[in-house]
């Protein structure tokens, strides 16, 4: 295997067991006992042991012995030899951000532990080490939910077929002696010789005598096998196989359809665990479950209590029993051929495998080229039914049609791979709540609602910072300290709500305190001041929660390390407005405040109405279009009369310098965005289309009024309007009357 | 040293240059900077831009704009012929690689210039805006102008352009072809 490769591998891995370790850290519930909290701390010493026993894999031995000592914490934890509290999790925390940051100078080629963060984790270490000597003797009694990580037995089945169980093969027992690669032999030879007597149905290796890395001698072999072996050969032919390392290793065989007592003869024989090695039986195929949970009962009768070799194996034989007894009770006891625990075990391996492999990642440039030859695939279909119908040829035209049908639906599955649920990113935020909440000294929890609504990954990408911005916001100024809450008759504990769902065609996300919530006056007064309104002038009650949103307006009285600056959320709703979407803060003074961010699902893909003015093809998004009407203007006037109300409308042709008289049944589309609402008048409507959006080049970022372009099934190229900056520029008339002299036509 | 000249200065590398003509005058572009050739097949025209803007194309999948090189010179719009083409070009003018078309009446040749017949261009004399050009050389016995690219096709340019292009608009009725 390629080492760079696995590295990459373990990189990965690694990072998202860190983001496990994290989550199950900011989730764990300090208030209950440690038997509920008993998965949660499971979960993160998985992350931290499987850090550790990869990281030894490379020799990364900063890794590994910083993650030890991390471990060790949490096997104390398990023990309830030490007491998981809130200065642990932070602690434990920190030692996550350290490792992800030796994870990080990985990456970056950092074999080392790197000399800058090495005393932050010599600090680290020594609290962890203070951490585990307090707390009293173990209680025994929890030692039973300890998670057990135990080793793999690497079991190689060859042929499915052959995991009937029904004993129908011999049974080779082989222990090779310390001394065989010392004498020239290499063992996996001799299993290829046998090969050729018959076939191996199934193989365990034993490598319980492996010592320790330190200790081992790589000269020396230290494997067994179990092996299952088809074959018509008899006991001396198959002996035979093994004579020239007869003096050197230790053979049993047992027979074809061989007694129960025979098998429990070799597991007594063997130096192994028994319960250890009757799991290898059956996993070899050579003995059934029934047969081996038979061969255990006889054998607990002689008292044959086994040495405890180590946590793991004691762990083994209490479960081993009880689990190959509860598959005999689902069998019946009735069945010839008794479920194969084996075969089971080895499914749950294959459907573990399984659901590794369900995710994979690409980058997400191969996805939009996919998209873009998905693009010039419709166009090229397209032609091709013109070319058909141009030819009369029936067969070729529902050929086309069927090819243009599936097509789409390429494109839609190409665009639904880039839409990544939104809980990835909120839950970031558990970390940033936990963090900022202890700086502050405020007591601030985090609740989260509607993981699941998905969004394109390049919107998901550019709201993070945005919604960072706004929740730290929340914590710093909106919810209170809690003395004043709990004057307030509010719960001590502020929560900040993250919430997300869909809403025609776009995703609202909204950040909800419950804290102190904006003081009107106080902004309104702030507002005056800083010149952002007129005195004189009326505002409601939204209007002024929006001034927040104002360049340069902030009215914390004292600067805190996190917000208060004054910047903020002007950039935010500038980030915001840049990805096609608005902001927006609701709020109840005393009770909190919600701001609710509403985005475009995607930035790639847009629903639109294709209209036609002289030989240009224009789009409309759909979702900013109420309804399409046909022309008529009350005389010299260029508004109509939309069913009793006046509707304004820009003429598209005049607007846009368009050549050519209009056709003599023009239509107009009503238009509203946000409360503007206008028509536009166009040539011909031509009709609903969902199209890939193609960003336009640089050269045309002094263009209002277009806001991208896409590429129609003809081929041609049509113009999206960017119906927001159509109507402002028709709104605010006056100062932008010279840029559209079609409005004083 | 801004990039331009960089690119400028490496441009000697390839002595192959495309030769293509603008009404009577011929011009010449690095080969380096051509990526295709297609024949003008329409343009979809995007409003409020100057008139050396003639729109954009759908180039296998990917929206790229189209510069009248005639409006560009200050020669009024091209007029479609049968031999009108697009140069797809690749510039980089400081702000990333940028692909345009160029229309232009018709394309030659590709011919070798020696760096050595290549003279530095004329403070006056010629009809276009004196750092629109690289050189002027010798070819068959005839002078070749030798394109800045970069200068011709900048996007600031254009963009400056397109600023004030509405009353430019209205003004010339951008009657089609």
């Amino acid at each position: 295997m390629n080492l760079d490769q696995a590295l990459q591998t373990f990189i990965t891995e690694s990072r998202e067991l860190l983001a496990d370790m994290e989550h199950a850290l900011l989730n764990i519930d300090l208030s209950q006992d440690l038997g509920d909290q008993g998965e949660a701390i499971n979960a993160i010493f998985r992350a931290a042991h499987t850090i550790k026993g990869s990281a030894g894999l490379f020799s990364l031995d900063h890794m590994v012995a910083f993650t030890h000592v991390v471990e060790s914490l949490l096997d104390a934890v398990r023990d309830g030899r030490a007491v998981i509290d809130d200065d642990m999790v932070a602690l434990l925390l920190a030692c996550c951000d350290h490792l992800s940051s030796m994870t990080d100078g990985l990456a970056a080629g950092q074999y080392e532990a790197d000399p800058d963060t090495a005393p932050e984790g010599e600090r680290l270490l020594q609290q962890l080490r203070r951490r585990m000597g307090a707390g009293d003797d173990p209680a025994q009694s929890l030692a039973e939910q300890s998670l057990t990580v135990r080793p793999e037995p690497d079991v190689e089945r060859m042929g499915q077929e052959a995991s009937n169980g029904d004993s129908d093969y011999w049974h080779i027992s082989l222990r090779f002696g310390a001394g065989v690669l010392q004498n020239g032999m290499d063992p996996i030879a001799f299993l290829r010789y046998l090969a050729r007597l018959g076939r191996i149905a199934g193989m365990a290796t034993v490598a319980d005598a492996l010592p320790t890395a330190d200790e081992m001698d790589a000269e020396l072999c230290y494997l067994g096998f179990e092996i299952a072996f088809e074959s018509t050969a008899d006991r001396a032919a198959i002996l035979g196989v093994f004579e020239f390392v007869q003096d050197d290793c230790e053979i049993r065989l047992v027979a074809p359809r061989g007694k129960v007592s025979e098998y429990v003869e070799l597991i007594r024989a063997l130096p192994e665990n028994p319960a250890r090695l009757g799991e290898m039986l059956v996993q070899c195929g050579s003995v059934t479950a029934a047969e081996l949970a038979a061969a255990l009962a006889q054998q607990s009768q002689q008292s044959l209590h086994p040495e405890v070799q180590g946590e793991a194996g004691a762990h083994q034989t209490q479960e081993a029993p009880q689990r190959l007894g509860s598959i005999l009770v689902a069998a019946g006891q009735v069945a010839p051929v008794v479920v194969e625990a084996a075969l089971t075990r080895q499914k749950q391996v294959v459907e573990q495998k399984a659901q590794e492999n369900r995710s994979i990642r690409v980058d997400s440039d191969k996805l939009d080229r996919l998209i873009d030859l998905v693009g010039e695939l419709i166009i090229a279909g397209a032609r091709t039914s013109v070319i058909g119908q141009r030819l009369h040829n029936a067969e070729l035209l529902e050929a086309t049609s069927t090819v243009s049908n599936l097509v789409e639906q390429v494109r839609d599955a190409a665009l639904e791979l880039r839409m990544v649920k939104i809980g990835a990113t909120f839950n970031r935020f558990q970390r940033v709540v936990h963090d900022v909440a202890r700086e502050l000294g405020k007591d601030i929890g985090l609740a989260v609602d509607g993981e699941d609504a998905e969004l394109d990954k390049t919107v998901v990408e550019k709201i993070g910072d945005p919604l960072m911005h706004l929740v730290r916001n929340a914590m710093d100024h909106g919810i209170e300290p809690a003395a004043v809450r709990v004057a307030a008759g509010k719960p001590a504990r502020g929560m900040i709500t993250l919430n997300a769902f869909h809403e025609s065609g776009s995703i609202v996300i909204e950040v909800s305190d419950d804290g102190g919530g904006l003081r009107k006056e106080k902004i309104l007064a702030k507002a005056i001041e800083r010149g952002l309104v007129d005195p004189e002038r009326k505002l409601t009650d939204a209007e002024i929660h929006n001034l927040i949103f104002e360049a340069g307006f902030s009215t914390a009285e004292t600067i805190t390390n996190l917000s208060g600056r004054g910047v903020g959320m002007d950039v935010v709703k500038r980030n915001i407005t840049a990805l096609r979407g608005s902001v927006d803060v609701r709020s109840v003074e005393g009770q909190g405040a919600t701001v609710t961010v509403r985005l475009p699902l995607t930035l790639a893909i847009i629903d639109g109405f294709l209209v036609q003015v002289g030989s240009s093809v224009f789009v409309i998004p759909l979702d900013t279009i109420e309804e399409c009407i046909e022309f008529a203007a009350e005389p010299g006037q260029d508004y109509s009369n939309l069913r009793g109300q006046v509707l304004p409308f820009i003429r598209l042709r005049a607007l846009f310098h368009i050549a050519g008289a209009p056709t003599r049944r023009e239509s107009i589309v009503v238009l509203r965005f946000g409360k503007v609402r206008a028509g536009l008048v166009v040539d011909t409507l031509l009709g609903e289309f969902q199209t890939v959006i193609k960003p336009l080049s640089p050269i045309f970022s002094e263009v209002r009024c277009i806001s991208g372009s896409t590429i129609l099934g003809s081929g041609d190229v049509a113009l999206i309007l960017d119906v927001g900056a159509l109507l402002q520029a028709v709104d605010g008339r006056g100062a932008a009357a010279p840029a559209l002299p079609a409005l004083a036509v | 040293m801004n990039l331009a000249t960089i690119q400028h200065g490496a441009e000697p590398l390839s002595t192959q240059y495309l030769t293509f003509l603008l009404g009577e005058e011929r011009f010449a572009v690095g080969i380096l900077h051509v990526k295709e050739i297609i024949e003008y097949a329409g343009t979809a025209t995007v409003p409020m831009m100057p008139d050396c803007v003639r729109g954009v194309i759908n180039l296998r999948g990917a929206v790229v704009p189209v510069i009248d090189l005639s409006a560009r010179f200050g020669r009024g719009v091209a007029a479609i012929g049968k031999r009108t083409s697009i140069i797809i070009a690749e510039i980089d003018d400081g702000e990333g690689k940028q692909v345009l078309g160029m229309m232009v009446d018709a394309v030659n040749e590709v011919v070798e210039i020696e760096p050595a017949d290549i003279e530095a261009a004329p403070p006056f004399g010629a009809r276009i805006r004196a750092d629109f050009i690289a050189g002027i050389a010798k070819c068959q016995g005839r002078f070749v102008i030798l394109l800045a690219l970069e200068r011709v096709l900048s996007t600031g340019e254009v963009v400056e352009l397109s600023r004030h292009a509405v009353p430019l608009a209205t003004a010339s009725s951008r009657a089609g072809p």
